[in-house]
């Protein structure tokens, strides 16, 4: 994500369409807020809240990006929670060797005040969109699909149209959100499926540790997403979150392969 | 005015794409399958991605995956929903005996907006 900062009085070209925000509520804005709930998930992925000085209101699948005090740069979360207005914002957060705020989170950061700006981002879902949904996710790229699939089912999307999730991890041990997607699913009432893919099992048997309606698969989570959803591509919308090379393997897949239009396919690099 | 060898047409399967140097230029080639070859530069109309990485073909259509503009690489044009009014510049190309040629004079090359005398619309 760009990171400039001017040195100086600059003029600036813009050179494509902005996109007003439609909606003044949900412009970006400079915001205050205290960590909590931090938590570890798994070996590498931590949950944390924020509760925020004031309410803002968000679209499923946006992102704010934080500051921490004496932590040069700000870092880009994606929204947990469903949207809403609201004045607590939940995060997952994969822990970087050397990473400067994810190294730096842990459960004695409670209380500490960040700043934050937000919500951001375009690769965002909204009930009145009538199709169904693919979301293709990478570790924490999970975050903003959580955020979609629950947004979906509290708005009823899933009685009149399908969700198929999938949910890349290397190994057993690293699935989390198990116990909530199982919920999502069930839930959902037969409209919605979540398959995790193990990218560094070896064997596809279905995996005791992951709870009822959740199903197993063995490779990389594009390929997965590829093979299991051959034949049902249309009149979906695609989403994409996570490490730069599955996302690029996932818009790959998705225009080469599966041949959806470019303008169903929102998606998010953790760069 | 002159044709130049790329490479071979078997060179390259259909539907993919891949980078060739001609005598200094770097090109990139696309087998169109029945539509034949197009031949253009390497770096995204847009914002310089380089498309050997970032470019994928499904049929005619190329898309940069870094920010999903798109492209008809028969004709140039630019197509898809984000705008884009750039148009993906070609080197003219045919197929003789197996090998693709194309008429390379000199390096296209896109005139991005950091460019002295843009014509920016304000
Ligand atoms: C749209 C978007 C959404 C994301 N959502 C999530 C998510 O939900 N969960 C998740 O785990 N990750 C997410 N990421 C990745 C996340 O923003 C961080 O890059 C990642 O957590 C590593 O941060 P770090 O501080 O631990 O590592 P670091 O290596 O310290 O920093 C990573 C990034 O921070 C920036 N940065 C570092 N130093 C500076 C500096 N001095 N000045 C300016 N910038 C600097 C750079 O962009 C760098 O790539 C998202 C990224 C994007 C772009
Ligand atoms: S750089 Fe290729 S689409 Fe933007």
């Amino acid at each position: 994500m760009c990171q400039g900062v001017a040195l100086g009085d600059c003029e600036v070209l813009v050179p494509s369409r902005i996109d007003g925000v439609s909606d003044t509520a949900r412009e970006p804005q400079y915001l205050t807020g205290d960590l909590s709930e931090i938590r570890p998930l798994t070996r590498d992925v931590d949950t944390f809240s924020i509760d925020l000085d004031r309410p803002v209101t968000f679209d499923s699948g946006q992102f704010v990006v934080l500051a921490v005090p004496g932590l040069n740069g700000y870092r880009a979360y994606s929204m947990v929670n469903g949207a809403a207005e609201t004045s607590r914002l939940d995060f997952v957060v994969k822990r970087t060797p050397g990473g400067g705020f994810s190294e730096w989170l842990g459960v004695d950061r409670a209380g500490t005040t960040l700043d934050v700006f937000g919500p951001l981002g375009r690769a965002t879902w909204r009930p009145e969109e009538e199709k169904d949904l693919v979301c293709i996710a990478g570790g924490s790229g999970i975050a903003g699909m959580m955020s979609i699939v629950s947004h979906a089912l509290s708005s009823g999307h899933f009685e009149r149209h399908r969700g198929d999730v999938f949910f890349g991890v290397r190994t057993r041990e690293d699935v989390f959100f198990a116990d909530e997607l199982a919920r999502l699913v069930d839930a959902a009432g037969g409209g919605l499926s979540v398959t995790v893919a193990y990218s560094e099992e070896s064997s596809t048997v279905r995996d005791p540790d992951v709870p009822g309606g959740i199903r197993a698969a063995h490779g990389f989570v594009h390929l997965v997403a590829g093979e299991r959803m051959a034949g049902a591509w249309g009149n979906r919308t695609a989403f994409v979150a996570g490490p730069p090379p599955m996302v690029d393997g996932a818009l790959r897949m998705l225009i080469a392969e599966a041949r959806l239009p470019a303008s169903d396919i929102r998606y998010d690099k953790f760069t | 005015m002159t044709w130049k060898r790329v490479c071979s047409a078997g060179d390259i399967e259909p539907g993919r794409l891949a980078p060739f140097v001609v005598d200094g230029i770097t090109v990139i080639v696309a087998n169109l399958g029945d539509d034949g070859f197009s031949v253009f530069p390497p770096s995204c109309p847009h914002m310089e991605e380089p498309l050997d990485q970032s470019g994928i073909c499904a049929g005619l259509i190329l898309t940069c995956s870094k920010h999903l503009h798109q492209w008809n690489m028969r004709t140039g044009e630019p197509t898809g929903p984000e705008e884009n009014d750039r148009e993906l510049l070609r080197y003219e190309s045919r197929v003789e005996g197996g090998e693709l040629l194309a008429r390379i004079d000199g390096e296209l090359v896109y005139e991005h907006e950091d460019d002295e005398d843009d014509d920016f619309e304000w």
